[in-house]
């Protein structure tokens, strides 16, 4: 592998230790609501632990960094992008189905906003990463 | 959990952030010195745990006990856990990892406070 562009060097590294922070906070958030109160909101709470897979998936993949794992960490973060930009609007558009916050709620305000910019970095960085492909 | 070894907590993590953040803007990869302060901030973050455990036995105050616990073993694992990642690393990013990991410390503390407090608090 090409070191100078490998997901998990340099700047990489600390990508991978804020991923892996969300995976722990989330996951642990997740576990906590699930097993205490799933039945009070079951939708925020689910996403919650979607969102928590995600960003284990996300660290994983960036921090082994082979050919393979690059594809599944754009796929995670494609996902998680996705996820925090449909739930963050749906939770200011509807807040009355949304009274539970989860990690992408009101777009991570209660994370800072950085469940907003982190995928968004993610992809950045997968995109800087990218093998290019030698001509011939 | 709210006196006056939070606040120094809190403040070793603010003072580890700032001076990875000095090291960083000075293009300096982490060093030895920036590590043991890390390790200074992990056996704060210990007495920080035997404290709580310490007083979750002899209080019956109401609030997240599973959560709290929770909280502080985390505090306790991440900076070991940046350090093993960071063990090789000879550019600025290790040094950049220990200034978030010093932030992180400082805003975990308070999220132990506010737990702490109780659903009333």
């Amino acid at each position: 592998m090409d070191e100078t562009r490998a997901t998990n060097r340099g700047f990489g590294r600390v990508l991978v230790v804020i991923y892996a922070l969300f995976a722990i906070a989330a996951t642990a958030r997740s576990v906590v609501q699930l097993s205490t109160k799933f039945s009070e909101a079951p939708v925020a709470y689910l996403l919650s632990a979607l969102a928590a897979t995600i960003y284990i998936v996300a660290t994983v993949a960036l921090a082994r960094g082979d050919r393979s794992s690059r594809r599944v960490a754009l796929a995670a973060i494609s996902i998680e992008l996705a996820g925090v930009l449909i739930v963050g609007t749906l939770s200011l558009a509807f807040p009355t189905n949304f009274p539970h916050a989860s990690v992408w709620s009101s777009f991570g305000s209660g994370y800072g906003y950085i469940p907003l910019v982190l995928p968004a970095v993610g992809l950045w960085w997968l995109q800087r990463t990218w093998p290019q492909s030698t001509p011939e | 959990m709210t006196g006056a070894f939070a606040d120094l907590l809190i403040t070793a993590g603010v003072l580890v952030g700032l001076w990875s953040l000095v090291q960083l803007v000075v293009n300096r990869p982490l060093g030895r010195a920036l590590r043991l302060g890390v390790w200074c901030l992990e056996a704060l973050i210990a007495v920080f745990l035997i404290g709580g455990i310490v007083q979750i036995m002899t209080t019956d105050h109401d609030f997240a006990k599973l959560e709290f616990v929770g909280y502080l073993l985390g505090m306790l694992a991440i900076p070991l856990a940046a350090l093993w990642w960071t063990r090789t690393d000879a550019t600025r990013a290790g040094t950049a990892i220990i200034m978030v990991i010093g932030l992180v410390t400082s805003i975990l503390v308070l999220r132990v406070q506010h737990v702490w407090a109780g659903p009333h608090g």
